[in-house]
């Protein structure tokens, strides 16, 4: 494995991104609009029962929330590059497989790490102030968590014919997750049971209860922790095997 | 396999995996692609059998849909023979592909580059995934983008490129590694005359360089202007080889046209 090969995948990743406004509003400037809107709308309402706003009841989920964005663009990503003969073209040269996956992980880890400074930031500006271990904690739960969003992008690049249509499939992947795991939406017990079934549940269940002064020793954000790392190691290595099998031709 | 030789000194010391002469050698070649209820299976490459010399202009001569594509594909490792050997440099495409992909360039069909990319960053790219240094890359994409004439618009974005363009984009991008073997997919589709004879005159360069180059066209001008020898393919199956005057001259014809109409009773063109 050659780190200036996966440098070099890495830089293009970054280039696409920020030369294509469509992927980077997605990662970046929806989150933005989202707690705005949030803030506008939930900032003075006041749920008495724990004596905080509506709006940062809310915020560990938007971290989540947000978090699964970036499992557009990778589709995006990976169907517009096979679309253009680039994944061949790449698989012609002395590129390894681990090289290339491995620079989409580095990359998207990295993208979690900047979406989670800019909601945390933005959010202390409109004066939110959630535990300092809920803060940290939230870069590791975002990375582990943006394993798994690769894995649905590639999941979906495999059952897609074009990058227009892995645009639409991998709302198969956001939608439930976002209405039924993210925290963000009152669910009756039956919904929450279904949203166990899914990654983003962990990552908003440990956010809501750190941010919220949870202690440390809680086992249930442990727990946490280790559910969303099997969900997002078998989710990418799923990825990976679908694509390399049906998805690169 | 043990010995080694060294096929271009100024080619990053890559080296063919045997002392066989052949930089390409290809053993009753056949790819089929399987049916499935009513579709009946697709003999792509049909038992086809060559070899290409160190330093040849080879062509791959034939109507869409011959084979040509499928036979490089299978060179370059983006596919698997269904039956029989193909040798790059030496190394078994079934064993070593990792090696031969150190040797080769690949210019496919399509203009495989990033269009959000310019020239120079497109290159710098493809070069760096060949751990290429900094000065070698810039070194060679200057001279290519001159060759090519395309040194004023390298640092426009490549969707603002014409199609012309980013064919020869694609072309300087399959050689920036300065390749021993280089696989030629069509590359001159879509050109206009005058850019068109820029790039032969810019392949034929290439032999120059010692390099074997693999070229598969349906342009039949082509194949006689740039091929040392061609191999004719027709629904998979290789129907002459030869240099193309010998060719006609077998045949008692006046272009490699007429050549393919006497043997196999069409023309190349109606496959198109």
């Amino acid at each position: 494995m050659k780190r200036k090969r996966i440098l070099a995948l890495v830089k293009i990743q970054y280039k696409n991104l920020i030369r294509s406004p469509t992927p980077l509003s997605i990662i970046l400037l929806l989150p933005i609009v989202l707690i705005l809107i949030c803030r506008l709308m939930f900032g003075s309402v006041i749920i008495e029962d724990i004596g905080k706003s509506v709006f940062e009841f809310l915020v560990p989920g938007l971290y989540a929330f947000s978090g699964l964005f970036m499992a557009i663009p990778v589709a995006l990503s990976f169907s517009e590059d096979r679309e253009q003969g680039l994944l061949k073209r790449i698989n012609t040269t002395p590129t390894t497989g681990t090289e290339f996956i491995g620079s989409h992980l580095l990359s998207n880890m990295s993208m979690a790490i900047i979406q989670v400074a800019i909601i945390g930031v933005l959010t202390f500006l409109m004066g939110y102030r959630g535990a300092t271990a809920g803060i940290i904690l939230a870069f590791v739960f975002m990375v582990i968590f943006s394993l798994s969003t690769i894995g649905f992008g590639l999941i979906t690049a495999t059952i897609a014919k074009s990058a227009k249509a892995a645009g639409g499939i991998i709302q198969i992947f956001v939608l439930p997750q976002q209405l039924l795991a993210s925290g963000l939406y009152p669910l009756p017990p039956e919904a929450r049971v279904i949203g166990m079934f899914m990654p983003l549940y962990y990552a908003s269940d440990a956010l809501t209860l750190l941010f919220n002064g949870g202690a440390l020793s809680d086992l249930r954000i442990w727990a946490d922790m280790i559910v969303l790392i099997m969900f997002s190691l078998v989710i990418v290595i799923a990825g990976i095997l679908l694509f390399k099998k049906y998805g690169k031709a | 396999m043990s010995k080694s030789k060294n096929i271009d000194q100024t080619s990053n010391e890559l080296k063919f995996g045997s002392d066989n002469p052949n930089a390409i050698e290809v053993k009753d070649l056949r790819k089929i692609y399987a049916g499935k209820k009513v579709i009946q299976e697709v003999k792509a490459v049909d038992g086809i059998s060559f070899s290409i010399n160190e330093g040849e202009i080879f062509g791959l001569l034939g109507p869409n849909g011959a084979g040509k594509t499928t036979t490089i594909n299978i060179l370059c490792g983006l596919i698997t023979q269904t039956e029989g050997d193909a040798f790059v440099g030496g190394y078994d495409v079934k064993k070593d592909l990792n090696k031969i992909k150190e040797l080769i360039g690949v210019c496919p069909q399509e203009a495989a580059v990033y269009k959000f990319l310019n020239a120079k960053e497109n290159i710098e790219f493809f070069g760096k995934l060949h751990l290429m240094n900094k000065e070698e890359i810039n070194e060679r994409t200057e001279r290519f983008l001159d060759l090519l004439g395309l040194s004023e618009a390298s640092n426009k974005t490549a969707k603002k490129y014409s199609g012309g363009m980013l064919r020869q984009l694609n072309l300087i991008v399959a050689l920036i590694s300065d390749p021993p073997i280089l696989f030629l997919d069509e590359p001159t589709v879509g050109l206009d005359p005058r850019v068109r004879r820029t790039t032969w005159k810019f392949i034929s360069s290439l032999k120059e360089t010692n390099k074997t180059v693999v070229l598969t066209t349906h342009y039949i001008e082509e194949a006689e202007a740039l091929c040392d020898r061609v191999a004719i393919i027709d629904y998979g199956k290789l129907i002459a080889i030869g240099p193309p005057r010998e060719l006609i001259e077998k045949h008692n014809s006046k272009d490699l046209e007429e050549v393919f109409l006497k043997i196999t009773g069409r023309r190349i063109l109606e496959g198109i």
